[in-house]
Protein backbone atom coordinates (compact mmCIF):
# COMPACT_ATOMS: atom_id res chain seq x y z
CA UNK A 1 0.00 0.00 0.00
CA UNK A 2 1.39 3.37 -0.94
CA UNK A 3 1.59 5.53 2.16
CA UNK A 4 0.58 9.00 1.04
CA UNK A 5 0.29 11.75 3.57
CA UNK A 6 -3.46 11.75 3.73
CA UNK A 7 -5.30 15.01 4.06
CA UNK A 8 -8.73 13.60 4.71
CA UNK A 9 -7.85 11.14 7.42
CA UNK A 10 -10.25 8.67 8.99
CA UNK A 11 -8.88 6.70 11.92
CA UNK A 12 -10.42 3.83 13.90
CA UNK A 13 -13.84 5.18 13.03
CA UNK A 14 -16.83 3.57 14.69
CA UNK A 15 -20.39 4.61 14.02
CA UNK A 16 -23.91 3.32 13.65
CA UNK A 17 -27.58 3.94 14.26
CA UNK A 18 -28.69 3.91 17.89
CA UNK A 19 -27.95 0.49 19.33
CA UNK A 20 -26.77 -0.91 16.04
CA UNK A 21 -23.08 -0.47 15.41
CA UNK A 22 -22.22 -0.54 11.71
CA UNK A 23 -18.59 0.57 11.47
CA UNK A 24 -16.06 -1.25 13.61
CA UNK A 25 -12.86 0.73 13.27
CA UNK A 26 -12.33 2.08 9.75
CA UNK A 27 -9.02 3.58 8.63
CA UNK A 28 -9.07 5.42 5.33
CA UNK A 29 -6.94 8.28 4.07
CA UNK A 30 -7.38 10.36 0.96
CA UNK A 31 -4.91 12.91 -0.36
CA UNK A 32 -5.81 15.99 -2.30
CA UNK A 33 -6.52 15.25 -5.94
CA UNK A 34 -6.58 11.49 -5.49
CA UNK A 35 -9.18 8.95 -6.60
CA UNK A 36 -10.16 6.33 -4.09
CA UNK A 37 -12.85 3.70 -4.24
CA UNK A 38 -14.53 1.79 -1.48
CA UNK A 39 -15.99 -1.52 -2.51
CA UNK A 40 -17.91 -4.19 -0.70
CA UNK A 41 -21.28 -5.95 -0.72
CA UNK A 42 -24.62 -4.59 0.35
CA UNK A 43 -25.02 -3.59 3.96
CA UNK A 44 -21.38 -3.69 5.03
CA UNK A 45 -21.26 -0.03 6.00
CA UNK A 46 -20.05 1.81 2.89
CA UNK A 47 -22.89 4.32 2.89
CA UNK A 48 -22.71 4.69 6.66
CA UNK A 49 -19.05 5.64 6.27
CA UNK A 50 -19.93 8.46 3.87
CA UNK A 51 -22.86 9.54 6.04
CA UNK A 52 -20.58 9.68 9.06
CA UNK A 53 -17.97 11.74 7.22
CA UNK A 54 -20.61 14.21 6.06
CA UNK A 55 -21.98 14.61 9.58
CA UNK A 56 -25.45 13.16 9.09
CA UNK A 57 -24.57 10.24 11.34
CA UNK A 58 -22.58 11.00 14.49
CA UNK A 59 -19.43 8.98 14.98
CA UNK A 60 -19.17 6.99 18.20
CA UNK A 61 -15.40 6.62 18.23
CA UNK A 62 -12.21 7.28 16.32
CA UNK A 63 -11.59 10.46 14.39
CA UNK A 64 -12.13 12.31 11.13
CA UNK A 65 -9.66 15.08 10.32
CA UNK A 66 -9.21 17.31 7.30
CA UNK A 67 -5.74 18.86 7.00
CA UNK A 68 -5.29 18.15 10.68
CA UNK A 69 -8.53 19.86 11.74
CA UNK A 70 -10.99 17.61 13.53
CA UNK A 71 -14.40 17.08 11.93
CA UNK A 72 -15.58 14.78 14.72
CA UNK A 73 -18.37 17.09 15.85
CA UNK A 74 -18.90 18.86 12.53
CA UNK A 75 -22.41 19.50 11.25
CA UNK A 76 -23.17 18.72 7.58
CA UNK A 77 -22.89 22.47 7.00
CA UNK A 78 -19.36 22.55 8.49
CA UNK A 79 -18.28 19.55 6.43
CA UNK A 80 -19.57 21.18 3.26
CA UNK A 81 -17.86 24.46 4.09
CA UNK A 82 -14.64 22.54 4.60
CA UNK A 83 -14.89 21.37 0.99
CA UNK A 84 -16.28 17.86 1.35
CA UNK A 85 -19.39 17.21 -0.75
CA UNK A 86 -21.49 14.06 -0.50
CA UNK A 87 -23.55 12.87 -3.48
CA UNK A 88 -25.94 10.48 -1.73
CA UNK A 89 -27.08 7.05 -2.77
CA UNK A 90 -30.17 7.12 -4.96
CA UNK A 91 -29.34 10.64 -6.17
CA UNK A 92 -31.86 12.26 -3.81
CA UNK A 93 -32.67 15.07 -6.19
CA UNK A 94 -35.46 17.51 -5.33
CA UNK A 95 -37.79 15.87 -7.79
CA UNK A 96 -40.37 18.60 -8.40
CA UNK A 97 -37.73 21.32 -8.67
CA UNK A 98 -36.17 22.20 -11.98
CA UNK A 99 -32.75 20.90 -12.95
CA UNK A 100 -31.36 24.41 -12.63
CA UNK A 101 -32.81 24.87 -9.15
CA UNK A 102 -31.38 21.52 -8.09
CA UNK A 103 -27.96 22.63 -9.27
CA UNK A 104 -28.36 25.94 -7.46
CA UNK A 105 -29.21 24.08 -4.25
CA UNK A 106 -25.73 22.58 -4.49
CA UNK A 107 -24.36 26.11 -4.18
CA UNK A 108 -26.68 26.98 -1.29
CA UNK A 109 -23.91 28.00 1.11
CA UNK A 110 -21.98 30.01 -1.44
CA UNK A 111 -22.32 33.76 -1.69
CA UNK A 112 -20.17 34.37 -4.80
CA UNK A 113 -22.99 34.94 -7.27
CA UNK A 114 -20.99 35.39 -10.45
CA UNK A 115 -18.81 32.36 -9.73
CA UNK A 116 -21.99 30.34 -9.17
CA UNK A 117 -23.14 31.33 -12.66
CA UNK A 118 -19.77 30.26 -14.07
CA UNK A 119 -20.05 26.91 -12.32
CA UNK A 120 -23.56 26.43 -13.71
CA UNK A 121 -22.12 26.91 -17.18
CA UNK A 122 -19.30 24.50 -16.29
CA UNK A 123 -21.82 21.82 -15.29
CA UNK A 124 -23.92 22.46 -18.40
CA UNK A 125 -20.77 22.12 -20.47
CA UNK A 126 -19.88 18.87 -18.73
CA UNK A 127 -23.40 17.46 -19.18
CA UNK A 128 -25.01 19.17 -22.19
CA UNK A 129 -28.23 17.21 -21.68
CA UNK A 130 -28.73 19.06 -18.38
CA UNK A 131 -28.45 22.38 -20.20
CA UNK A 132 -31.17 21.23 -22.57
CA UNK A 133 -33.40 20.18 -19.68
CA UNK A 134 -32.56 22.95 -17.25
CA UNK A 135 -36.18 24.01 -16.87
CA UNK A 136 -37.54 20.50 -16.59
CA UNK A 137 -38.40 18.95 -13.22
CA UNK A 138 -35.56 16.76 -12.04
CA UNK A 139 -38.02 13.93 -11.43
CA UNK A 140 -38.71 13.68 -15.16
CA UNK A 141 -35.08 12.87 -16.03
CA UNK A 142 -33.88 9.36 -16.81
CA UNK A 143 -31.78 7.57 -14.20
CA UNK A 144 -28.50 8.44 -15.89
CA UNK A 145 -29.49 12.08 -16.32
CA UNK A 146 -30.54 12.21 -12.68
CA UNK A 147 -27.12 10.96 -11.65
CA UNK A 148 -25.53 13.63 -13.85
CA UNK A 149 -27.69 16.21 -12.14
CA UNK A 150 -26.71 14.84 -8.72
CA UNK A 151 -23.02 15.00 -9.57
CA UNK A 152 -23.49 18.44 -11.09
CA UNK A 153 -25.21 19.51 -7.89
CA UNK A 154 -22.21 18.19 -5.98
CA UNK A 155 -19.79 20.10 -8.20
CA UNK A 156 -21.78 23.29 -7.55
CA UNK A 157 -20.58 23.06 -3.95
CA UNK A 158 -16.98 23.63 -5.17
CA UNK A 159 -15.67 20.48 -3.47
CA UNK A 160 -12.06 19.59 -2.76
CA UNK A 161 -13.27 16.11 -1.92
CA UNK A 162 -16.26 14.70 -3.78
CA UNK A 163 -17.82 11.61 -2.22
CA UNK A 164 -20.16 9.64 -4.46
CA UNK A 165 -22.34 6.84 -3.17
CA UNK A 166 -23.25 4.22 -5.78
CA UNK A 167 -22.51 5.98 -9.03
CA UNK A 168 -23.71 3.25 -11.36
CA UNK A 169 -26.48 1.48 -9.46
CA UNK A 170 -29.36 0.71 -11.80
CA UNK A 171 -27.98 2.68 -14.76
CA UNK A 172 -27.45 1.72 -18.38
CA UNK A 173 -23.82 0.88 -19.30
CA UNK A 174 -23.60 3.84 -21.68
CA UNK A 175 -24.67 6.25 -18.96
CA UNK A 176 -22.13 4.67 -16.60
CA UNK A 177 -19.33 5.25 -19.11
CA UNK A 178 -20.34 8.88 -19.49
CA UNK A 179 -20.43 9.36 -15.74
CA UNK A 180 -17.01 7.81 -15.20
CA UNK A 181 -15.62 10.03 -17.92
CA UNK A 182 -17.12 13.06 -16.20
CA UNK A 183 -15.66 11.97 -12.86
CA UNK A 184 -12.29 11.63 -14.52
CA UNK A 185 -12.55 15.20 -15.80
CA UNK A 186 -13.65 16.49 -12.42
CA UNK A 187 -10.68 14.75 -10.87
CA UNK A 188 -8.36 16.28 -13.47
CA UNK A 189 -9.54 19.70 -12.34
CA UNK A 190 -8.03 18.93 -8.94
CA UNK A 191 -10.92 17.43 -6.99
CA UNK A 192 -10.23 14.29 -4.97
CA UNK A 193 -12.87 11.63 -5.49
CA UNK A 194 -14.06 9.06 -2.99
CA UNK A 195 -16.26 6.61 -4.79
CA UNK A 196 -18.43 3.98 -3.16
CA UNK A 197 -19.37 1.43 -5.77
CA UNK A 198 -20.77 -2.05 -6.19
CA UNK A 199 -19.53 -2.32 -9.76
CA UNK A 200 -16.12 -3.50 -8.63
CA UNK A 201 -14.52 -3.81 -12.06
CA UNK A 202 -15.31 -0.27 -13.13
CA UNK A 203 -14.42 1.14 -9.74
CA UNK A 204 -11.01 -0.50 -9.64
CA UNK A 205 -10.30 0.61 -13.16
CA UNK A 206 -11.17 4.19 -12.27
CA UNK A 207 -9.50 4.64 -8.89
CA UNK A 208 -5.85 5.05 -7.85
CA UNK A 209 -6.40 3.25 -4.58
CA UNK A 210 -9.07 0.97 -3.20
CA UNK A 211 -10.44 -0.17 0.12
CA UNK A 212 -12.54 -3.28 0.55
CA UNK A 213 -15.08 -3.13 3.38
CA UNK A 214 -16.62 -6.16 4.99
CA UNK A 215 -18.75 -6.20 8.14
CA UNK A 216 -17.78 -2.68 9.08
CA UNK A 217 -14.03 -3.17 8.71
CA UNK A 218 -11.45 -2.64 5.99
CA UNK A 219 -10.26 -6.09 4.98
CA UNK A 220 -8.09 -5.23 1.97
CA UNK A 221 -6.51 -1.96 0.91
CA UNK A 222 -3.87 -0.78 -1.51
CA UNK A 223 -3.30 0.45 -5.03
CA UNK A 224 -6.26 -0.38 -7.22
CA UNK A 225 -4.33 -2.85 -9.40
CA UNK A 226 -2.97 -4.63 -6.32
CA UNK A 227 -6.44 -4.90 -4.87
CA UNK A 228 -7.76 -6.13 -8.21
CA UNK A 229 -5.10 -8.85 -8.19
CA UNK A 230 -5.89 -9.92 -4.62
CA UNK A 231 -7.29 -13.48 -4.73
CA UNK A 232 -9.79 -12.73 -1.97
CA UNK A 233 -11.19 -9.81 -3.95
CA UNK A 234 -11.20 -11.76 -7.19
CA UNK A 235 -13.13 -14.58 -5.60
CA UNK A 236 -15.62 -12.57 -3.58
CA UNK A 237 -16.33 -9.60 -5.85
CA UNK A 238 -15.18 -10.36 -9.36
CA UNK A 239 -16.53 -13.84 -9.80
CA UNK A 240 -13.11 -15.34 -10.49
CA UNK A 241 -12.77 -18.79 -8.92
CA UNK B 1 -76.95 39.72 -13.65
CA UNK B 2 -77.63 38.29 -10.20
CA UNK B 3 -75.53 35.23 -11.02
CA UNK B 4 -72.72 37.39 -12.26
CA UNK B 5 -72.87 39.49 -9.10
CA UNK B 6 -72.77 36.32 -7.00
CA UNK B 7 -69.80 35.10 -9.00
CA UNK B 8 -68.03 38.39 -8.42
CA UNK B 9 -68.79 38.26 -4.70
CA UNK B 10 -67.50 34.70 -4.64
CA UNK B 11 -64.29 35.64 -6.41
CA UNK B 12 -63.67 38.51 -4.01
CA UNK B 13 -64.33 36.28 -1.03
CA UNK B 14 -62.12 33.62 -2.60
CA UNK B 15 -59.17 35.98 -3.00
CA UNK B 16 -59.29 36.60 0.74
CA UNK B 17 -59.75 32.92 1.50
CA UNK B 18 -56.64 32.15 -0.53
CA UNK B 19 -54.66 34.43 1.76
CA UNK B 20 -56.01 32.61 4.83
CA UNK B 21 -54.97 29.27 3.46
CA UNK B 22 -51.64 29.95 1.85
CA UNK B 23 -49.64 30.22 5.08
CA UNK B 24 -51.46 27.33 6.70
CA UNK B 25 -50.81 25.21 3.64
CA UNK B 26 -47.13 26.15 3.51
CA UNK B 27 -46.57 25.13 7.13
CA UNK B 28 -48.49 21.90 6.70
CA UNK B 29 -46.71 21.02 3.48
CA UNK B 30 -43.16 21.85 4.51
CA UNK B 31 -43.11 21.02 8.22
CA UNK B 32 -45.87 18.42 8.27
CA UNK B 33 -47.31 20.48 11.12
CA UNK B 34 -51.04 21.15 11.21
CA UNK B 35 -50.95 24.56 12.78
CA UNK B 36 -54.07 24.95 14.90
CA UNK B 37 -52.75 28.38 15.89
CA UNK B 38 -53.36 29.72 12.39
CA UNK B 39 -56.88 31.01 13.08
CA UNK B 40 -55.74 32.74 16.25
CA UNK B 41 -52.82 34.30 14.35
CA UNK B 42 -55.34 35.80 11.93
CA UNK B 43 -57.44 37.21 14.77
CA UNK B 44 -54.31 38.64 16.40
CA UNK B 45 -53.49 40.34 13.11
CA UNK B 46 -56.98 41.84 13.10
CA UNK B 47 -56.53 43.19 16.64
CA UNK B 48 -53.21 44.74 15.70
CA UNK B 49 -54.92 46.45 12.76
CA UNK B 50 -57.83 47.49 14.99
CA UNK B 51 -55.68 49.10 17.67
CA UNK B 52 -53.28 50.62 15.14
CA UNK B 53 -56.31 52.25 13.55
CA UNK B 54 -57.94 53.23 16.83
CA UNK B 55 -54.90 54.81 18.48
CA UNK B 56 -52.70 55.89 15.60
CA UNK B 57 -55.14 56.21 12.74
CA UNK B 58 -53.18 53.76 10.62
CA UNK B 59 -55.17 52.34 7.72
CA UNK B 60 -55.49 48.52 7.95
CA UNK B 61 -53.84 48.14 4.56
CA UNK B 62 -50.79 49.94 5.93
CA UNK B 63 -50.83 48.05 9.21
CA UNK B 64 -50.35 44.85 7.19
CA UNK B 65 -46.67 45.69 7.59
CA UNK B 66 -46.98 45.89 11.38
CA UNK B 67 -49.14 42.81 11.85
CA UNK B 68 -47.05 40.85 9.34
CA UNK B 69 -43.81 41.75 11.13
CA UNK B 70 -45.16 41.08 14.62
CA UNK B 71 -46.60 37.72 13.59
CA UNK B 72 -43.42 36.80 11.69
CA UNK B 73 -41.38 37.32 14.87
CA UNK B 74 -43.93 35.51 17.03
CA UNK B 75 -44.03 32.61 14.58
CA UNK B 76 -40.24 32.38 14.44
CA UNK B 77 -39.96 32.28 18.23
CA UNK B 78 -42.71 29.67 18.59
CA UNK B 79 -41.16 27.36 15.99
CA UNK B 80 -37.52 27.84 16.99
CA UNK B 81 -38.23 27.70 20.72
CA UNK B 82 -41.03 25.17 21.01
CA UNK B 83 -42.23 23.26 17.95
CA UNK B 84 -38.74 22.43 16.63
CA UNK B 85 -38.25 20.24 19.71
CA UNK B 86 -40.89 17.82 18.46
CA UNK B 87 -41.08 18.65 14.76
CA UNK B 88 -39.91 15.20 13.70
CA UNK B 89 -42.55 13.50 15.87
CA UNK B 90 -45.73 12.07 14.31
CA UNK B 91 -48.21 14.69 13.16
CA UNK B 92 -50.57 14.02 16.08
CA UNK B 93 -47.88 15.19 18.51
CA UNK B 94 -47.33 18.53 16.78
CA UNK B 95 -51.07 18.92 16.29
CA UNK B 96 -51.60 18.49 20.02
CA UNK B 97 -48.83 20.97 20.71
CA UNK B 98 -50.23 23.67 18.44
CA UNK B 99 -53.69 22.94 19.85
CA UNK B 100 -52.35 23.60 23.34
CA UNK B 101 -50.54 26.75 22.25
CA UNK B 102 -53.74 27.88 20.55
CA UNK B 103 -55.69 27.46 23.79
CA UNK B 104 -53.12 29.62 25.57
CA UNK B 105 -52.97 32.37 22.99
CA UNK B 106 -56.68 32.42 22.29
CA UNK B 107 -57.62 32.56 25.96
CA UNK B 108 -55.01 35.24 26.58
CA UNK B 109 -56.75 37.25 23.87
CA UNK B 110 -60.15 36.57 25.43
CA UNK B 111 -58.86 37.95 28.72
CA UNK B 112 -57.15 40.91 27.12
CA UNK B 113 -59.76 41.89 24.55
CA UNK B 114 -62.92 40.03 25.77
CA UNK B 115 -65.11 38.03 23.40
CA UNK B 116 -67.10 41.12 22.37
CA UNK B 117 -67.18 41.75 18.67
CA UNK B 118 -65.42 44.91 17.64
CA UNK B 119 -65.71 46.60 14.31
CA UNK B 120 -63.09 48.66 12.64
CA UNK B 121 -64.95 51.45 10.90
CA UNK B 122 -63.05 53.29 8.23
CA UNK B 123 -63.65 57.03 8.26
CA UNK B 124 -62.77 57.32 4.61
CA UNK B 125 -64.38 54.23 3.11
CA UNK B 126 -63.96 53.91 -0.61
CA UNK B 127 -67.62 53.08 -1.08
CA UNK B 128 -68.67 51.08 -4.08
CA UNK B 129 -68.55 51.40 -7.80
CA UNK B 130 -71.23 50.51 -10.30
CA UNK B 131 -69.72 48.63 -13.21
CA UNK B 132 -72.47 48.11 -15.82
CA UNK B 133 -74.85 47.07 -13.10
CA UNK B 134 -72.32 45.04 -11.11
CA UNK B 135 -71.67 46.41 -7.65
CA UNK B 136 -67.97 46.54 -6.82
CA UNK B 137 -67.36 47.13 -3.10
CA UNK B 138 -64.11 49.02 -3.48
CA UNK B 139 -62.62 48.39 -0.01
CA UNK B 140 -63.02 44.73 -0.59
CA UNK B 141 -61.59 44.94 -4.09
CA UNK B 142 -58.55 46.77 -2.75
CA UNK B 143 -58.23 44.19 0.03
CA UNK B 144 -58.31 41.35 -2.48
CA UNK B 145 -55.74 43.17 -4.59
CA UNK B 146 -53.44 43.43 -1.60
CA UNK B 147 -54.08 39.79 -0.72
CA UNK B 148 -53.20 38.76 -4.26
CA UNK B 149 -50.03 40.83 -4.09
CA UNK B 150 -48.97 39.15 -0.85
CA UNK B 151 -49.76 35.69 -2.18
CA UNK B 152 -47.83 36.39 -5.36
CA UNK B 153 -44.94 37.71 -3.28
CA UNK B 154 -44.78 34.46 -1.33
CA UNK B 155 -44.93 32.49 -4.56
CA UNK B 156 -41.99 34.41 -6.05
CA UNK B 157 -40.06 34.09 -2.80
CA UNK B 158 -40.41 30.30 -2.86
CA UNK B 159 -39.48 30.09 -6.52
CA UNK B 160 -36.70 32.59 -6.94
CA UNK B 161 -34.86 33.16 -3.70
CA UNK B 162 -32.18 31.11 -2.03
CA UNK B 163 -34.23 30.77 1.14
CA UNK B 164 -37.33 29.86 -0.87
CA UNK B 165 -35.49 27.11 -2.68
CA UNK B 166 -34.24 25.84 0.68
CA UNK B 167 -37.81 25.75 1.99
CA UNK B 168 -38.96 23.72 -1.01
CA UNK B 169 -35.91 21.48 -0.72
CA UNK B 170 -36.64 20.76 2.95
CA UNK B 171 -40.18 19.91 2.01
CA UNK B 172 -39.08 17.42 -0.64
CA UNK B 173 -36.12 15.76 1.03
CA UNK B 174 -34.98 16.80 4.47
CA UNK B 175 -31.78 14.79 4.47
CA UNK B 176 -30.71 15.82 0.97
CA UNK B 177 -31.33 19.43 1.98
CA UNK B 178 -29.09 18.90 5.01
CA UNK B 179 -26.37 17.65 2.68
CA UNK B 180 -26.65 20.93 0.76
CA UNK B 181 -25.77 22.73 4.00
CA UNK B 182 -29.33 23.76 4.79
CA UNK B 183 -29.95 24.17 8.52
CA UNK B 184 -33.30 22.46 8.64
CA UNK B 185 -34.32 23.87 12.04
CA UNK B 186 -33.72 27.39 10.83
CA UNK B 187 -35.71 26.79 7.65
CA UNK B 188 -38.49 25.31 9.81
CA UNK B 189 -38.58 28.49 11.85
CA UNK B 190 -38.55 30.76 8.79
CA UNK B 191 -41.32 28.71 7.18
CA UNK B 192 -43.51 28.84 10.27
CA UNK B 193 -42.80 32.55 10.59
CA UNK B 194 -43.82 33.13 6.97
CA UNK B 195 -47.04 31.22 7.60
CA UNK B 196 -47.72 33.43 10.62
CA UNK B 197 -46.86 36.54 8.60
CA UNK B 198 -49.45 35.62 5.98
CA UNK B 199 -51.99 35.01 8.76
CA UNK B 200 -51.24 38.36 10.36
CA UNK B 201 -51.51 40.15 7.04
CA UNK B 202 -54.81 38.38 6.35
CA UNK B 203 -56.03 39.51 9.76
CA UNK B 204 -55.24 43.14 8.95
CA UNK B 205 -57.10 43.00 5.66
CA UNK B 206 -60.04 41.13 7.20
CA UNK B 207 -60.45 43.75 9.90
CA UNK B 208 -62.23 46.05 7.45
CA UNK B 209 -64.68 43.32 6.44
CA UNK B 210 -65.41 41.10 9.41
CA UNK B 211 -66.13 41.95 13.03
CA UNK B 212 -63.18 41.04 15.26
CA UNK B 213 -63.30 38.58 18.15
CA UNK B 214 -61.06 35.77 19.43
CA UNK B 215 -63.93 33.33 18.92
CA UNK B 216 -63.61 33.75 15.15
CA UNK B 217 -60.35 31.81 15.12
CA UNK B 218 -62.05 28.42 14.74
CA UNK B 219 -63.99 29.68 11.75
CA UNK B 220 -60.81 30.84 9.99
CA UNK B 221 -59.06 27.58 10.79
CA UNK B 222 -61.96 25.58 9.35
CA UNK B 223 -61.80 27.57 6.13
CA UNK B 224 -58.05 27.02 5.87
CA UNK B 225 -58.60 23.28 6.21
CA UNK B 226 -61.26 23.13 3.52
CA UNK B 227 -59.19 25.23 1.11
CA UNK B 228 -56.11 23.05 1.58
CA UNK B 229 -58.10 19.94 0.81
CA UNK B 230 -59.81 21.61 -2.15
CA UNK B 231 -56.64 22.97 -3.70
CA UNK B 232 -54.09 20.39 -2.67
CA UNK B 233 -51.65 20.72 0.13
CA UNK B 234 -48.65 22.97 0.32
CA UNK B 235 -48.77 24.74 -3.02
CA UNK B 236 -49.38 28.44 -3.48
CA UNK B 237 -51.37 28.02 -6.72
CA UNK B 238 -53.33 25.26 -4.96
CA UNK B 239 -54.29 27.61 -2.14
CA UNK B 240 -55.35 30.22 -4.69
CA UNK B 241 -57.54 27.78 -6.62
CA UNK B 242 -58.91 26.25 -3.43
CA UNK B 243 -59.66 29.65 -1.93
CA UNK B 244 -61.42 30.92 -5.00
CA UNK B 245 -63.33 27.66 -5.37
CA UNK B 246 -64.53 27.87 -1.77
CA UNK B 247 -65.50 31.51 -2.15
CA UNK B 248 -67.58 30.83 -5.25
CA UNK B 249 -69.13 27.68 -3.80
CA UNK B 250 -70.14 29.50 -0.63
CA UNK B 251 -71.61 32.41 -2.54
CA UNK B 252 -73.77 30.25 -4.78
CA UNK B 253 -74.55 27.97 -1.86
CA UNK B 254 -75.89 30.96 0.04
CA UNK B 255 -78.05 31.87 -2.95
CA UNK B 256 -79.55 28.43 -3.56
CA UNK B 257 -79.74 26.96 -0.07
CA UNK B 258 -79.76 30.07 2.09
CA UNK B 259 -76.79 31.72 3.78
CA UNK B 260 -77.07 29.44 6.80
CA UNK B 261 -76.13 26.44 4.64
CA UNK B 262 -73.23 27.87 2.69
CA UNK B 263 -70.66 26.48 5.12
CA UNK B 264 -72.45 23.13 5.19
CA UNK B 265 -72.14 22.92 1.43
CA UNK B 266 -68.42 23.67 1.61
CA UNK B 267 -67.88 20.85 4.06
CA UNK B 268 -69.99 18.41 2.04
CA UNK B 269 -67.77 19.12 -0.95
CA UNK B 270 -64.74 18.70 1.30
CA UNK B 271 -65.85 15.23 2.32
CA UNK B 272 -66.64 14.28 -1.28
CA UNK B 273 -63.19 15.41 -2.39
CA UNK B 274 -61.50 13.54 0.43
CA UNK B 275 -63.18 10.39 -0.82
CA UNK B 276 -62.72 10.85 -4.55
CA UNK B 277 -59.70 13.07 -5.05
CA UNK B 278 -57.61 13.27 -1.89
CA UNK B 279 -54.77 15.14 -3.63
CA UNK B 280 -57.02 18.14 -4.27
CA UNK B 281 -57.89 19.92 -7.51
CA UNK B 282 -54.35 21.13 -8.14
CA UNK B 283 -52.85 18.23 -6.27
CA UNK B 284 -49.35 17.36 -7.32
CA UNK B 285 -47.20 15.61 -4.83
CA UNK B 286 -44.06 17.36 -3.72
CA UNK B 287 -44.16 20.96 -4.84
CA UNK B 288 -43.86 23.96 -2.54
Amino acid sequence: MSENIAQLEIKALTSGYGEIQVLWGIDVGISAGETVCIIGSNGVGKSTLLRTISGIVKLTGGSITLDGVSLNNATPEDVLSAGIVHVPEGRRLFSAMSVRDNLLMGAYLRKDKSAIQDDLEYVYHMFPILAERRRQDAGTLSGGEQQMCAIGRGVMGRPRYLMIDELSLGLAPRAVDLLFEALHNINQSGVAILLVEQDVMNALEFADRAFVVDQGKIIVSGNADEVAANPLVQEAYMGVV
Amino acid sequence: MLYLQILLNGLLLGGLYALIAVGFSLVWGVLNVINILHGTFIVLGSYIAYFAHLYFGIHPFASVIISGSVLFCLGYVIQAGIINRVVAAPVLMTLTLTFGLDLLLNNAMLIAFTADYRKLILTDSLGSYDLWGLILPLNRVAGVGLAALLTFGLYRLLRDSNIGRAIVAVRMDREAATLMGVRVNRINAVTFALGALMAGAAGSIFSIIYPISPINSGLFLGKAFVICILGGLGSVPGAMIGGIALGVIESYGALFFGPEHSTTLAFVILIALLIFRPTGIMGRKGYE
